[in-house]
């Protein structure tokens, strides 16, 4: 065999034998186990601490605001899309969440006409010029 | 769909320019792929193009081009050996770069970089080197003294055997590397084009003819490479050019050239005949956005240009003066070195103008510092020619004794010194 | 040539012979370095490995939930959708999402009626998602007599059946978890852009604190723990319904949704089957 082969092979078979000792060192252990990812990613990726509590979380407590909210018009929202996260309550109930001012209502009821039909909306400024708008509704039983 | 209302937010300072409509996520200060991401492809395209170059004469037999030959197989490697770089400075997370190798997906044209890379450098280009330099530097070994002696020692491999069959052995490797290297070559330039051709979600981008084109452009640029190498190399040493190897390596680019034109203008024509959804975005990033890249910069002086100088040199050549026809080539190689650059701006940079909305458009503004900023891909494509001229010193100097592959137009090379105990 | 080669092996052979103690010596400790390195080289590459394994984290699967026992999914009724751009608010508190990108956005279509005699269906749309919609619409530039119709488009990933995105990853750190979320291992991803360049929705962005590339996880750290992503739960007017295709149809809101209405889906000639079912959705919508 040419003396150049020889060398080459050698060399060849060496540069091949590093390579699979790198896979040993530098491949995750977990890799593989679902598909061509690190099966330990879905753990980390659930591990994080879940932010807003949930209208769930807030039966827990307040049984009797929620069951009034589920017969009216409301029903489909969450507490906190008003309330705001509900986090620093959870933790501690006598800390209260701070108030809620009227733009919280014209957010969603502001008429637009790109919004759907089906929504309550009016031109605030039109229907009212105060800034209480739970003077005449009930945020949770809005119908006056 | 409705042509898209031109008009244009954010124009304060630092804030990402758009007009129409952009998804919210494409607002950004530059593109995801910005110059660095232009670099890359260019490099590569030079290596595989100089590389075609060099196989010429080996695969093809082409005797005329035997004085480019080793400058070729140079300047394709000191390219290869920058040719990460850009890379790795655009990446996110450049520590992790080893991952593209330990756990290749498959599926992505992407994970194939490492491995193309690493065989087309080891493989192809060193290998093909180093059976053609070996007997040289055997010989360099021997008459050179202390480190460079050891230095030469070791790029022999040990082989220091210089007898008849070994060298025919040599010459025969090297030319069943060259074959391999072919389409080697096309491979490693070739999968970026694939990249671009793959991406469906992008109009500009997705589109099959994509790798061919870059294929062709880079082996234009390539030769372009070769030709300019081969002049510069030529004046600063003040020896005048081999005129039937200048005349013939401007022969091959030109019929590249034409070729490379023609698939580019196929491609145009094809969509603006098919007109498919999106085409008035295209047409507008074509003609307003990329309007001095694209028009000016790769469609005129790269291309058209080029073609009309170096196609009146292929009728009227043998009338004109050797000094005019050298003026020439350099300006042609010159031009279409430029729009070849301009060719992967304009891809690389002109997929990212517009919204995949098909509503909006975006902006770059290029910085001068920074990651996106084009000091450092001008650093970055000027470091390959610092390399090559160190190549070209220690390889291709007049005053290290070669036995073939003499510097043309030098003077035979004067008595080896006598070899030192 | 090859003179000069056989005269040095004689030299060298000679030289040997004189100094034959020297050799001996030189080579028993020779092979002591090498039984040496030999013994060490196992904890020591065993060593090498934890450090470096410990840069790259390994943990066990989630305790309790099991990743092939759901299908998770995602529908959005544009005729619900009011434009308010509470949840864009909720996800990027929900996940620390950079300023400035979006794991979800809300689109405003604003289509004018077509000019009197042009023989056409509509006019000129107009686009619009200021901020993503954070803090809703201030109302459009369009003036209410020249909308012919109007509506909010909430976009998100599309968890395809064929990502393309993860088809392009070239090392894995993205992938299509086996519930049916398409998920960034934000530990592995080199930041190379490719996945953020395929996909043709746009709901992928480099996100400038972690390097990475990034995008909606479905709230996967919420979905796993029974609860509902923050989009969907911070939605007032139901317009994202969230459910699980392993569940009884009966039983799971998402099901009852596309048996109930008709749907579509985004992009659909390019192949990516994009499971994200659409109710409402006009043609102009991209």
């Amino acid at each position: 065999m040419p003396p150049q082969i020889i060398r080459l092979v050698l060399l060849t078979i060496g540069i091949v034998c590093a390579y699979f000792m790198a896979r040993y060192f530098l491949v995750p252990p977990s890799f593989g186990e679902y598909g061509h990812y690190r099966g330990a990613a879905l753990q980390e990726i659930a591990n994080r601490e879940p932010f807003w509590a949930g209208r769930n979380t807030c039966d827990t407590c307040h049984k009797e605001i929620v069951q009034k909210l589920a017969k009216a018009e409301h029903q489909g929202l969450s507490c906190e899309t008003c309330h705001g996260p509900s986090e620093a309550h959870v933790k501690d109930p006598e800390v209260k969440l701070p108030q809620m001012g009227y733009d919280k209502c014209v957010r969603c009821h502001e008429a637009s006409p790109s919004r759907p039909k089906w929504l309550h909306q009016v031109t605030v400024a039109d229907h009212y010029t105060g800034n209480v708008c739970t003077e005449c509704h009930d945020p949770h039983q809005p119908k006056p | 769909m409705t042509s898209p209302s031109i008009i244009i937010t954010n124009m304060a300072e630092g804030l990402p320019q758009f007009s129409g409509y952009v998804y919210p996520n494409e607002r950004t200060l530059h593109p995801l792929w910005s110059v660095l991401i232009v670099v890359y492809p260019y490099i590569t395209g030079l290596v595989a193009g100089a590389f075609i170059m060099a196989s010429l004469v080996r695969v093809f037999k082409v005797k005329a081009l035997e004085p480019i030959y080793r400058l070729a197989l140079l300047t394709a490697l000191a390219f290869l050996l920058c040719a990460t770089l850009p890379l790795l400075f655009h990446l996110g997370h450049p520590e992790r770069c080893f991952e593209i190798m330990m756990t290749p997906h498959i599926s992505s044209p992407m994970a194939m970089f490492g491995f193309v890379y690493a065989w087309y450098l080891m493989a192809v280009l060193l290998l093909e080197l180093w059976f053609d330099y070996r007997r040289d530097f055997v010989e360099w070994s021997r008459m050179a003294s202390g480190p460079r002696s050891l230095i030469y020692r070791a790029f022999t491999l040990g082989v220091t055997d210089l007898s008849e069959p070994a060298l025919s052995l040599d010459a025969k490797m090297g030319r069943f590397i060259s074959i391999v290297g072919i389409p080697s070559a096309f491979l490693l330039h070739g999968y970026v084009g694939f990249i671009f051709g793959s991406i469906k979600a992008n109009p500009w981008w997705g589109n099959v003819l994509m790798p061919i084109i870059f294929i062709l452009s880079a082996v234009v640029s390539g030769m372009a490479l070769c030709v300019f190498a081969y002049m510069f190399l030529c004046w600063a040493r003040r020896i005048t050019a081999d005129m039937r190897c200048l005349d013939l390596m401007i022969r091959f680019l030109f019929y590249a050239l034409v070729l490379d034109a023609s698939i580019e203008g196929l491609d145009w024509l094809h969509r603006l005949y098919s007109a498919e959804e999106g085409i008035d975005v295209l047409k507008y990033v074509a003609t307003s956005k990329l309007f001095y890249t694209l028009l000016i910069g790769q469609a005129c002086l790269g291309t058209l240009v080029p073609l009309l100088l170096l196609g009146s040199m292929q009728i009227i050549g043998k009338k004109v003066a050797e000094l005019n026809r050298r003026r020439v080539y350099f300006s042609s190689t010159v031009l279409i070195l430029a729009g070849v650059l301009a060719m992967r701006w304009n891809v690389v940079i002109g997929g990212q103008l517009f919204s995949k909305s098909l509503r909006g458009f975006m902006s770059y503004k290029m910085e001068f510092a920074g990651h996106e900023g084009w000091w450092l891909s001008a650093a970055l494509l000027a470091l390959p020619f610092i390399i090559l001229t160190v190549f070209v010193k220690y390889f291709l100097a007049r005053d290290l004794p070669t036995i073939e592959n003499v510097v043309p137009g030098a003077t035979p090379p004067a008595a080896p010194p006598p070899a030192r105990a | 040539m090859s003179e000069n080669a056989s005269q040095s092996g004689v030299v060298r052979r000679s030289q040997t012979a004189a100094t034959g103690e020297n050799v001996t010596r030189r080579r028993v400790l020779k092979s002591l370095a090498g039984i040496t390195a030999g013994i060490l080289a196992l904890p020591a590459a065993r060593m090498c490995k934890a450090a470096v394994q410990n840069g790259l984290a390994s943990a066990d699967s989630p305790p309790g939930y099991d990743p092939t026992q759901h299908k998770w999914l995602m529908a959005l009724d544009v005729d619900r959708c009011i434009g308010c751009g509470m949840c864009v608010e909720a996800c990027q508190a929900e996940n620390s999402v950079p300023q400035g990108f979006f794991r979800t956005w809300i689109e405003r279509y604003v289509i004018k009626k077509p000019e009197p005699e042009s023989g056409k269906t509509r006019g000129e749309t107009v686009v619009d998602s200021t901020n993503g919609g954070i803090g809703g619409f201030k109302p459009s530039a369009v003036a209410k007599e020249q909308i012919l119709k109007s509506f909010f488009v909430p976009k998100m990933c599309n968890l395809c059946e064929h990502s393309p995105c993860t088809q392009v990853c070239p090392v894995g750190a993205t992938f299509d978890a086996p519930d049916g979320a398409v998920l960034v291992d934000k530990n592995y991803c080199i930041g190379c852009g490719f996945c953020i360049q395929a996909c043709p929705y746009g709901c992928r962005f480099f996100n400038p604190e972690t390097h990475t590339a990034d995008k909606c996880t479905l709230c996967y750290h919420r979905i796993t723990r029974g609860l509902k992503p923050a989009c969907v739960e911070i939605c007032p007017s139901q317009a994202r319904i969230f459910g699980d295709l392993k569940n009884p149809v009966t039983d799971d809101p998402l099901q009852r949704f596309i048996t109930n209405n008709k749907v579509e889906e985004l992009k659909a000639n390019l192949g990516t089957g994009p499971r994200v079912a659409y109710a409402g959705l006009d043609e102009v919508v991209r």
